[in-house]
């Protein structure tokens, strides 16, 4: 998988790019719109994340162009401008996904992961991490064959993190994802907190090896062994 | 830009100034002139009788029935208008007895009309054949059995001559009128717009820097006193406007300071030592906590920047009060069990709102979330829901927390206020919650107030407007429960 970043911060871009390919993907960096523009011609990519505000041509000018001549690659934009127009107008200039400055890394990988399995049927109904089972359509859950007794938000918690297992996810992502708050202002911090604390204690309290883990300043992940 | 707009209304008021004097000029002129001319009608009127009576002792008839005149009349004092006089004599039937020599023979009127002459003198103004308008008097006369009609005219050519001459004078000195009322008026119209010119200049000189400055309120100024109040007025909102925003954006950069100086610190400190992977990643962490936290910060500067810009457009949707707050409460509902504290939910269930849901939601949010923070362990937090006088929803969160003092009751809802300020940043707020939440109750025509002292809690009262027509629903539902409160207990 190649993934193409113009973005002209330097710093940025290069921890983007060191971020992903420590994932599987091979990573491409262009500093202005023109080089971009200029390799997404020339090679290949699956996948571009552009940032609006560049030097020279603006992202969503690129984007326009690209658009028009029918480039099909999927498309993330990066802005430090999030207000609900600048989104509208992204993405109906064709982008795939926008994203806010400053995010979380972890949100980024979800949504290249998310913009390059497009079209790939949904995760199993069964996810399995080392001997803690969860059934989605019964929505049960055992570890090590004993049933663990989940309320629901636990429960949809849990499925989140077995579907990014091994990767971590931020607050803002449960907050999103899991608790469907779409105002990033909303004092939800100690409410996941608790909820990830109980979760653990049901799950990994009495069990060896552990499996959920805080990432201090970023978030949790869910994993075999620790990060 | 206010120099230019003065200069034109200057200018209107001395043309406004000179317009009303020359009207008055002419009207008054041509006034005068009517008198006078009607009144010198009248004379020579009246003078033409006279004459008439005297012209009528002079004429007489000889044997042979010809009319003549006694012309002996010339050493008298009114012989001058006498040589003026136009004299026709004429039978009843039409027939010309005699002219004199000034008349010739022009006419004075066809046979005369009947009752022309009879018991008066049927005074009338007559044009003559050559265009001569005359005042023209008449009288029957009998010489001894001749009957005849005795016309007298005379010219009104002087009268018109001495209207003009009139007219003449009296508008002769109107360029020097203009000239005169012109001065006057631009003199007048600057003294009236003086106080305004001052007020001009000074407020010219008022800039940002410099809102602390009035304009002079001098009372014998009158109207513009007033103005200068107004603007006076003006003044002070813009300057505490001016005060607010230079505090919030010192208070930004305070806020924004604090969370930079702590993850350059860490990081600076850090790289002063040799320490292991688990302490790097430690320290790493503990940098991206501040870092989230300006994430955070800079989320709610940005927040209350569209909302001070009044970019945040409302969605409003219809729901229960009560629905709201059992959705904070639920969302909430963790935190409380985790601190062994009850929130218990009492009163109106089927009073409705309409808002928006997402903001009204996050602003009890912060309310109740506030309210869990500072009630201690195995407490309870209370919730009422009232519909009150004039269609009015009343949300009341009650906490037993340590309560806050009358002073910083007053300040709650400021900007970056925190009654305790390292406590509350160490529970992750920055101060703006509270204000945020003012905002969107006052953005849906609410009122919030804070009620508290020390050691006897808190409670908060959210003050927003019913739907509509919920009134007599909810009025109903109020009767049937009779006034009892239902209890709800989490």
């Amino acid at each position: 998988m190649r993934i193409l970043i113009v973005e002209d911060e330097p710093k940025l871009a290069a921890a983007i790019k060191e971020g992903l390919e420590s994932e599987i993907y091979e990573v491409r960096l262009a500093r202005t719109g023109e080089e971009g523009f200029f390799l997404v011609h020339s090679e290949r990519f699956d996948l571009l994340i552009l940032d609006v505000m560049l030097p020279g041509r603006s992202g969503l000018e690129i984007l326009r162009q690209l658009r028009a001549e029918n480039f099909r690659i999927p498309i993330l934009l990066l802005t430090a401008r999030d207000s609900v127009d600048d989104r509208v107008e992204g993405l109906d200039t064709g982008a795939d996904d926008y994203l806010v400055k400053p995010f979380a890394f972890p949100e980024l990988q979800a949504r290249v992961r998310a913009l390059l399995r497009r079209g790939v049927p949904e995760a199993p109904v069964t996810m399995k991490l080392a001997d803690l089972e969860l059934e989605v359509s019964s929505r049960a859950v055992r570890r090590s064959g004993n049933p663990v007794d989940l309320t629901a938000r636990e429960f949809d918690l849990l499925e989140y993190l077995m579907r990014n297992q091994g990767s971590v996810v931020s607050r803002e992502m449960l907050m999103r994802d899991v608790w469907k708050e779409t105002m990033r202002a909303t004092p939800l911090d100690n409410v996941i907190d608790v909820h990830i604390a109980r979760l653990r204690r049901k799950i990994d309290d009495n069990f060896d090896p552990k499996l959920l883990h805080t990432v201090r300043g970023v978030g949790f992940v869910l994993r075999e062994t620790i990060p | 830009m206010i120099r230019r707009f003065l200069r034109h209304i200057r200018t209107k008021l001395i043309l406004w100034h000179m317009l009303t004097v020359v009207s008055v000029v002419l009207l008054y002129s041509s006034s005068a002139a009517f008198l006078l001319f009607h009144y010198l009608r009248e004379q020579l009127v009246r003078h033409a009788i006279q004459d008439l009576e005297t012209v009528e002792g002079l004429l007489y008839i000889d044997i042979d029935r010809n009319m003549g005149m006694h012309e002996d009349y010339h050493n008298n004092p009114e012989s001058k208008a006498i040589l003026e006089r136009l004299l026709e004599v004429r039978s009843p039937d039409g027939e010309v007895l005699y002219r004199n020599a000034l008349l010739g023979n022009r006419s004075l009127g066809g046979p005369p009309f009947p009752g022309e002459g009879v018991g008066g003198y049927s005074p009338r103004t007559f044009v003559m054949e050559d265009g001569l308008s005359v005042q023209l008097v008449s009288r029957r006369h009998t010489f001894g059995k001749t009957d005849t009609v005795i016309r007298v005219a005379y010219s009104e050519a002087p009268l018109w001559e001495r209207l003009g001459e009139v007219l003449a004078a009296l508008l002769i000195p109107l360029p020097l009128v203009l000239v005169v009322t012109g001065f006057t008026g631009y003199l007048l119209a600057g003294r009236l717009l003086k106080p305004a010119h001052q007020m001009a200049q000074r407020a010219e000189q008022i800039t940002g820097s410099r809102l602390h400055e009035r304009l002079n309120v001098e009372q014998s100024d009158g109207e513009f006193a007033e103005l200068a109040q107004v603007f006076n007025g003006m003044l002070a909102r813009l300057e505490q406007s001016f005060h607010q925003l230079h505090r919030f954006t010192s208070d930004a950069s305070h806020e924004l300071r604090t969370p930079l100086a702590a993850m350059r610190s860490v990081g600076e400190v850090s790289l002063q030592k040799h320490a292991t992977a688990d302490e790097y990643r430690d320290i790493i962490g503990s940098m991206l906590e501040e870092a989230n936290r300006l994430t955070r910060l800079v989320d709610s500067l940005l927040t209350i920047a569209r909302a001070d810009a009044d970019q945040i457009v409302l969605n409003p949707s219809r729901f229960t009060a009560f629905r709201l707050v059992e959705e904070c409460v639920s969302l909430l509902e963790v935190l409380v069990e985790e601190r062994e504290q009850q929130i218990d939910v009492q009163g109106d269930r089927v009073v409705a709102i309409e808002g928006d849901w997402l903001l009204l939601r996050q602003a009890l949010l912060n309310i109740i979330h506030n309210a869990i923070k500072h009630s201690p362990l195995h407490s309870v937090i209370r919730i009422e829901i009232a519909h009150t006088e004039h269609n009015r929803v009343v949300i009341t969160v009650r906490d037993d927390g340590p309560g806050i003092s009358e002073e910083d009751i007053t300040r709650i809802f400021d900007r970056f206020y925190r009654v305790d300020g390292a406590r509350s940043r160490d529970t992750g707020g920055v101060g703006l919650g509270l204000s945020i939440t003012k905002w969107v109750i006052e953005r849906h025509g609410g009122a919030i107030r804070a009620e508290s002292a020390p050691g006897a809690g808190t409670a908060m009262h959210l003050e927003i407007p019913a739907a509509r027509d919920t009134g007599e629903e909810a009025a109903a539902a109020r009767t049937s429960t009779n006034g009892v409160a239902r209890r709800d207990s989490h």
